[in-house]
C-alpha cells in the first residue's frame, strides 16, 4: 500500500517536472504605457518584445541546458512610482513570475528596489543614472549603464577643453536628472579653466525659450550647453535657429538621442553633442549594428541611442545568466554578480549595483546617426564642429 | 441620538478589526490592495468635510498629500515615523489655514480654479526648493515596512470617517451645509461664515497630510512631480461623485468601486480603463447625481 503510493507520487513529480520543461518561462515587467512617460518608453517595450521575438524564434531561452519559450506578463504602471510597487509585489507574489525585467526610468527603478530586496529576487536594471543609484547598498539590482552626471560633467569638461571653448552658458530644466547633471557641470567647468557666463534654469513645462536664447546669444559664450529633456530639447532646437546662436560647440543632454528628435529635425541635428555611451558604428561591438538593423526591420524606427540598447542590454545579461545559473534566485544573483558579460554595448561586469567595463563617453549626432566623440580611446568619429542653421 | 453614536462607532469598530485582519491573513497584493483602498477612503472623507458639506469644491487636494509627504521627508531620519505622521497632519492644516482665509473668499469656479492652481504653486514652490538644495529625488530607506505603514493608514481611514461622522451630526456640520444651501442666509442665521469655512478646510487637509507622509514610505522615494500629481486630486473628486452624499458612506462606496474595478480592468486594458472611467462619471453625473450612496439610500427607503 504504502509502496504503491510512493509511486504514484513520485511518478506525480516526474510529471509536474516533465510538464515544467515544456512550460515557457514567465518573465514580468511593468510598463509606463500611460502617463508622463508613456513616450519615451516605448523604446525599451521595443526592445524587450524583439529580444522574447528574437528568443522564441531561436527555439526558446537557454534555461541551464533547457530551452523553454518566453511569456511576457505586464501591466501599466501609469508612470506612477506607487503603482510600479504594487505590480512588482504582484508579479512576484501573485502571477509568481519566473523573472523580471526593469521598468522606465529612474525614479521608478528607485521605487522598487525595497520589492526585490524584500522578495531576494534579482533584477537588471536599465534605463536609470544617477549618482544616487551609487550610493545604493542593493544585492538585487544592477545598472549597466555608464551616464552618471559626476564623470559625465569631467569628460564634457575635457571634451570643450579639447574644442577650444572658453566660456559657455547653461540652461537647465529644473527636473531632476538635469538639475543633478547642473550640479556637477558648473564646478567641472570652473576647474577645467571655462567661465560660465549665463546659469539659467526654467521650468519643466516651459513653452517658450526665445527670451532665455536671446538672453544667452548676447553674451556671446564659445559654447552652449542646453540641459533638456525631450519636450524642451525641441524648444531648444526651434528658438536656437530663431535667436540664431551661431555656436560651434552646442550641447542638448536629453532628446537628440531619441528617433522622434531626427524626424523633426533631420539634418539640422548634425553636430549636435550629447549624452550616450552606444552606438552602432563600433567596429569592436559587432552585435550592435546587428541589433539596430533588427530593430529597425520589426519595428519601422530607428532604436534611440540610450533607452533601447540599455534595455537590451539588461536582457541581454540575464539571458546568459539563466542560461548558466536557471532560475533559482540565489545562483542567478551570484552568477550575475559575479560574471562578464558581452552585450551590443561591449563588456558588463558589476561591481555593486554598477557596471564598472563600460566609460562614460560623450556622443554627437553625425549624418543621422550617433557617434561617440569623447574620451578619444573610445570614439567611432571625430568632433565636428556645428554647421549653420539653415 | 445616543444610540446613533453607539452603533456607528460599533460599525466602525468592526471594520478597523476587519481591515486589521488583512496583513495577518493575506499576501503583500492584498495588502496593497486594501492600503490602496483606505488610502482613497481617508482622501475623500476629509475632502467631503470641505467640498461637500460647504459646495466648496476643492481640486487641489493634491497639494496636501504632497505637503504631508515632503514634510516627512524632511523628517526622515530625525524623527521616529509616528511622530513624523503627526508632524506632517499639523503641518498641513497650518498650511490649509493660513491659505484658507484668502482662497474662501472667491466660490463657484473661481475656487476651483485657485485649489487648483495652489496646488500647482506649491509643486514648483517643492520642485524648486529641492532644486536649491541640490536634492534630484530623494530616496527613503530604512523606513517602516508594508504592514506598519498599513496600520497607520488604517488608523488614519478610521479618524477620517469619524471625523465625518461627528461634523455632519455638529451644530459646525449643520452650519457648513447652511453656507453649501446659501451663504448669505446663513450669515443671517448668525453663522461665522468665514470662520466656518476656514476650520473646515483645516479640517479637511489634516488626513491628507498625514496620509501622504505614510504613503512616500511606501514607494521610498520622493519626487514633487509625483507626489503632487494633480491626478490625485481628480481621483478624490471622482471618488466623491460615484459615491454620492456629504457623509460617510459615499466615499467608501466610492472608493471600493473604483479601487475595485481599477483592480480589475487595469491589469488588461489599461486604456479602456480610462474610458470607462470617463464614461462612469459622465453617466453618475447626469444619471446618478446622488452617487451609489443616494440610489443604496432610496432603495432602502423603498423598502420600508
Amino acid at each position: 500500500m504504502m509502496k504503491k503510493f510512493l509511486t504514484a507520487i513520485a511518478a506525480a513529480l516526474a510529471g509536474s517536472i516533465a510538464a515544467n520543461a515544456a512550460e515557457p518561462v514567465k518573465i514580468g515587467f511593468s510598463e509606463s504605457k500611460t502617463g508622463l512617460f508613456a513616450q519615451a518608453a516605448t523604446s525599451q517595450y521595443q526592445a524587450y518584445n524583439l529580444w522574447r521575438e528574437q528568443v522564441n524564434a531561436a527555439g526558446g531561452l537557454d534555461v541551464a541546458g533547457t530551452k523553454r519559450k518566453v511569456e511576457f506578463v505586464s501591466y501599466d504602471d501609469q508612470s506612477n512610482p506607487g503603482k510600479a510597487v504594487q505590480i512588482y509585489e504582484k508579479l512576484i507574489t501573485d502571477d509568481k513570475v519566473d523573472l523580471l525585467l526593469a521598468p522606465w526610468g529612474t525614479s521608478l527603478h528607485l521605487a522598487i528596489v525595497g520589492v526585490l530586496e524584500r522578495y531576494k529576487f534579482p533584477m537588471v536594471g536599465n534605463t536609470a543614472a544617477s549618482v544616487q543609484l551609487r550610493k545604493l547598498k542593493a544585492a538585487n539590482i544592477w545598472f549597466p549603464t555608464s551616464l552618471f552626471p559626476d564623470r559625465q560633467s569631467d569628460v564634457l569638461a575635457a571634451l570643450l577643453k579639447d574644442r577650444g571653448v572658453g566660456s559657455a552658458a547653461l540652461v537647465t530644466n529644473q527636473l531632476p536628472y538635469t538639475q543633478e547633471n547642473k550640479s556637477f557641470v558648473v564646478p567641472a567647468l570652473k576647474k577645467a579653466g571655462i567661465e560660465l557666463v549665463v546659469n539659467e534654469d526654467y521650468p519643466p513645462n516651459v513653452k517658450d525659450l526665445t527670451a532665455l536664447l536671446t538672453k544667452v546669444k548676447n553674451a556671446k559664450p564659445d559654447a552652449v550647453l542646453a540641459y533638456t529633456y525631450p519636450a524642451d530639447a525641441v524648444l531648444y532646437m526651434n528658438g536656437a535657429r530663431e535667436v540664431g546662436l551661431d555656436q560651434k560647440v552646442q550641447v542638448v543632454l536629453l532628446g537628440p538621442q531619441y528617433d522622434f528628435f531626427g524626424k523633426i529635425f533631420g539634418a539640422a541635428r548634425n553636430g549636435i553633442l550629447t549624452m550616450g555611451h552606444w552606438t552602432p558604428a563600433r567596429k569592436d561591438w559587432p552585435s550592435a549594428k546587428t541589433f539596430a538593423d533588427a530593430f529597425k526591420a520589426r519595428w519601422k524606427t530607428d532604436p534611440d541611442f540610450v533607452d533601447a540598447p540599455l534595455a537590451y542590454v539588461s536582457v541581454e545579461i540575464l539571458q546568459q545568466a539563466v542560461a548558466k545559473a536557471g532560475l533559482d534566485k540565489d545562483k542567478l544573483r551570484e552568477t550575475i554578480a559575479g560574471t562578464t558579460f558581452a552585450t551590443i554595448n561591449g563588456p558588463a561586469r558589476f561591481e555593486g549595483v554598477m557596471n564598472v567595463a563600460l566609460p562614460t563617453m560623450i556622443s554627437q549626432i553625425q549624418g543621422g546617426t550617433q557617434h561617440i566623440v569623447w574620451p578619444p580611446e573610445e570614439r567611432t568619429a571625430e568632433a565636428i564642429a556645428k554647421p549653420a542653421w539653415k | 441620538m445616543i444610540g446613533r453614536h453607539f452603533r456607528f462607532a460599533g460599525l466602525l469598530g468592526v471594520a478597523v478589526a476587519a481591515f486589521a485582519l488583512v496583513p495577518r491573513l493575506g499576501g503583500d497584493y492584498a495588502i496593497g490592495v486594501a492600503l490602496n483602498l483606505l488610502m482613497w477612503i481617508a482622501l475623500t472623507q476629509s475632502w467631503v468635510v470641505l467640498s461637500a458639506m460647504t459646495g466648496y469644491v476643492s481640486l487641489g487636494h493634491a497639494v496636501f498629500f504632497g505637503a504631508g509627504a515632503y514634510v516627512m521627508v524632511l523628517c526622515f531620519g530625525s524623527l521616529p515615523f509616528w511622530l513624523s505622521v503627526i508632524v506632517a497632519g499639523a503641518a498641513t492644516g497650518a498650511l490649509a489655514l493660513a491659505v484658507g482665509y484668502p482662497c474662501l473668499r472667491v466660490r463657484g469656479p473661481y475656487f476651483v480654479i485657485l485649489t487648483f492652481g495652489l496646488a500647482e504653486l506649491v509643486k514648483f514652490v517643492v520642485i524648486n526648493i529641492e532644486a536649491g538644495l541640490g536634492q534630484f529625488g530623494r530616496l527613503l530607506f530604512g523606513g517602516p515596512g508594508l504592514a506598519q505603514i498599513f496600520y497607520v493608514v488604517l488608523v488614519l481611514a478610521a479618524l477620517s470617517v469619524a471625523v465625518t461622522w461627528f461634523v455632519r451630526r455638529s451644530r459646525f456640520g449643520r452650519g457648513l451645509r447652511a453656507i453649501r444651501e446659501n451663504e448669505e442666509a446663513a450669515e443671517t442665521l448668525g453663522i461665522d461664515v468665514a470662520r466656518f469655512k476656514v476650520l473646515a478646510f483645516a479640517l479637511s487637509a489634516i488626513v491628507p497630510g498625514m496620509v501622504g507622509a505614510a504613503m512616500v514610505l511606501r514607494t521610498t522615494y520622493f519626487e514633487p512631480l509625483d507626489l503632487f500629481n494633480p491626478i490625485t486630486s481628480f481621483t478624490i473628486v471622482s471618488i466623491a461623485i460615484i459615491g454620492g452624499g456629504d457623509d460617510v458612506p459615499g466615499p467608501i462606496y466610492g472608493a471600493f468601486f473604483l479601487v475595485l474595478m481599477q483592480e480589475l480592468l487595469w491589469a488588461n486594458w489599461p486604456e479602456v480603463y480610462m474610458i470607462l472611467l470617463g464614461g462612469l462619471l459622465v453617466a453618475f453625473v447626469l444619471g446618478v447625481p446622488d452617487g451609489i450612496h443616494g440610489r443604496v439610500a432610496a432603495w432602502r427607503r423603498s423598502r420600508r
